[in-house]
Order: structure tokens, then sequence, then C-alpha cells
């Protein structure tokens, strides 16, 4: 997996990781807008480029229903809009979301979020999100999708 | 910065592209959601394939090996040969048609299964060909080098026997 220098477009090998306690001292909302603090019931993930963090996701399994949701994520400030630095970010914690789904759950794993009305397009046109009403979705075929996509 | 200030900041396609924000629904929401949720994803494993299945299955392997090796803890029992098991497991081969599929003797495989024997690189070379690539050579040496490395670390009898072949040692 990896994420895209935009300036000179290289590409560069990146990592997901679990957040480490340590890690909480290191965020802070001006560079990724939430209070993290308060995921810490949730499994937290970093995506890291050397030591630098780039982006940050929490999710919730549910074991019963096979199911993986995206509670929060965020790309660091600089990664975000037309001066963004490095693109790929938030595609690449999504499909690692993916990845978790597949190895826990093999092909009936599913990853889904539950998105603001405005966004819905967009997650379904740049992930290939299935929309289930409240909730979008990613589950078979476009699971795999995002896994070779973001080389997983 | 308040979520407006964002959306006067950015476009939607670009915030999709950075957030998942949180999005509180009502139980009535929640529970319409799920059921509908639910629904969507029966139908979407009806339509999966074999290919989908199989691809699933080998990808949940690699997964597995990648988080063994980038786990710092030694597992005697997660070996070469077990994941090479479980490969085959997968694929639903029998040793002796594995063997054939890669050109080995039956016997040399079966070394390799049971931890008689390491693999050379053409096997693992082999294995990357036969799985097409989903499973990576280096994934598999990688295996081999975490065994390798924990045998180096903890094998005290080598060094007891080695230590009679060195002479005018180091003294610090």
């Amino acid at each position: 997996m990896y994420v895209t220098e935009l300036v000179n477009n290289q590409k560069h090998q990146v990592k997901v990781k679990r957040l480490d306690e340590d890690d909480y001292k290191k965020i802070v909302k001006t560079r990724f807008y939430f209070n993290w603090k308060t995921e810490k019931k949730h499994d937290v993930y970093k995506l890291v480029f050397q030591d630098e963090i780039l982006g940050l996701m929490s999710c919730k399994h549910y074991t019963d229903e096979k199911r993986i949701e995206i509670k929060l994520l965020a790309v660091a400030k600089e990664n975000r809009g037309k001066s963004k630095k490095y693109s790929r970010v938030a595609g690449t914690l999504i499909g690692f979301a993916c990845r978790e789904a597949i190895k826990y759950y093999g092909i009936e794993g599913c990853v889904s979020l539950v998105p603001k009305t405005s966004l819905k397009k967009h997650y379904s046109d740049y992930y290939g999100m299935i929309d289930a009403g409240w909730q979008l979705f990613l589950a078979g075929q476009p699971m795999l999708d995002m896994l070779k996509e973001y080389e997983l | 910065m308040k979520q407006t200030k964002l959306n006067e900041k950015y476009t939607d396609k670009e915030l999709a592209e950075s957030f998942v924000f949180r999005n509180k629904i009502t139980p009535t929401q929640k529970a319409e959601s799920d059921m509908l949720l639910s629904e969507m994803r029966k139908e979407i494993q009806k339509s999966v394939t074999p290919k989908q299945q199989l691809l699933s299955r080998l990808l949940q392997l690699k997964y597995q090996i990648e988080d063994y090796l980038e786990n710092s803890t030694y597992d005697n029992k997660r070996s070469f040969g077990f994941f090479l098991r479980g490969y085959l497991e997968t694929l639903n081969k029998k040793n002796k048609e594995f063997a054939k599929d890669i050109g080995i003797a039956q016997t040399e495989l079966s070394q390799i299964l049971n931890q008689h024997r390491n693999p050379s690189e053409k096997v693992i070379i082999r294995l990357e060909i036969h799985s097409n690539k989903i499973l990576p050579a280096i994934l598999w040496y990688k295996l081999v080098e975490k065994e390798k490395e924990h045998e180096i670390l903890t094998n005290i009898d080598l060094r007891v026997n080695e230590k009679d072949h060195v002479r005018n040692m180091v003294t610090v």
C-alpha cells in the first residue's frame, strides 16, 4: 500500500498500525480535527509514512454480523483539499478496514459507515460503496476491488 | 474548526476524501437501516462466485501470514509448513497433486510440510507463481527467515558445540 506525494508524483510505501497510548499525546485537534481520545473504546488505526501519522480511523467490530463499521476517519490537515501533500490516505485506511473484514470474516465480511447525506454520492463514486439507505457499505466484489486498488 | 467552517473551506468531494464524520441516527432509523443493510448483503452473497470465494480465502491466508510476520513473537506452530498446509487446504489439493503442480517430489513436499526440511528458493518462487502472485515469494521467504532467526537466537547446543572450534576469543 502506498500514498502519492503530489508535488513529484512519487509513491511512498506506508503502513497501517494500531494506535499506541503514546500516540494520543501527538494527536491534536488542529491536525486531526476530532477528539480521538473518545475513540479509545474502538479499534483506532494510524496510517504512517516513516514515523509520520498521515491519517486516523476508528472502527467497531460487529462480530455476529461479520461487519466492521468505520466510526470516524480523518486525514491530517496538510493532506486535505486542493493543496494536499499526499493523496490516497483515506482510501488506504478504508481499504485497510476491508482487509480486516476479509481477514476475520472472509467473503461474507462487510465494511459500513453512516455518511453525512451530502457526502454519500462521493463515497460511492470514490470507493464503490453501495447505498443501503442510512448506511453505505462494501462487500463482495466492491470490497475485493478496494483491496486491489489500494494494494492490500 | 467547526463543521460549517470545513464546509466553507472544502468541497463535498474533498470532505469525502478526507473524513468520515460521526453521524448519529435515531434507534428507529438504525433498526430500519440495519434491516435494509442485512437484506442487501444477502443479495450480494447470493451473487458471490467461486472465483471471488477463492480469492478471499487466499487473501485471508496472506493477511494471516503478514500479521504473524509483523508480530515480534515467535510461534513454533506457525511454521512455513503450517501456512503451506493452509494454502493446500484453501485450494483443496492433495499433497501428490500439489507436488506435481510445482514440480517437486512428493517426499520433498512432505518434508517441508512437516518441518523436516527448509524450502529451497525455487520452491518459494514456484509458490508465488502458483498463487498467481497473491502470495508473493518474499512472504514465504520471511517465514523461513523468522524460523531461522528464532533458531539462531535460542540454539544453546549449537553454541556449546561450536565453542570448541573457536580460538583466540576477543577478551574485553
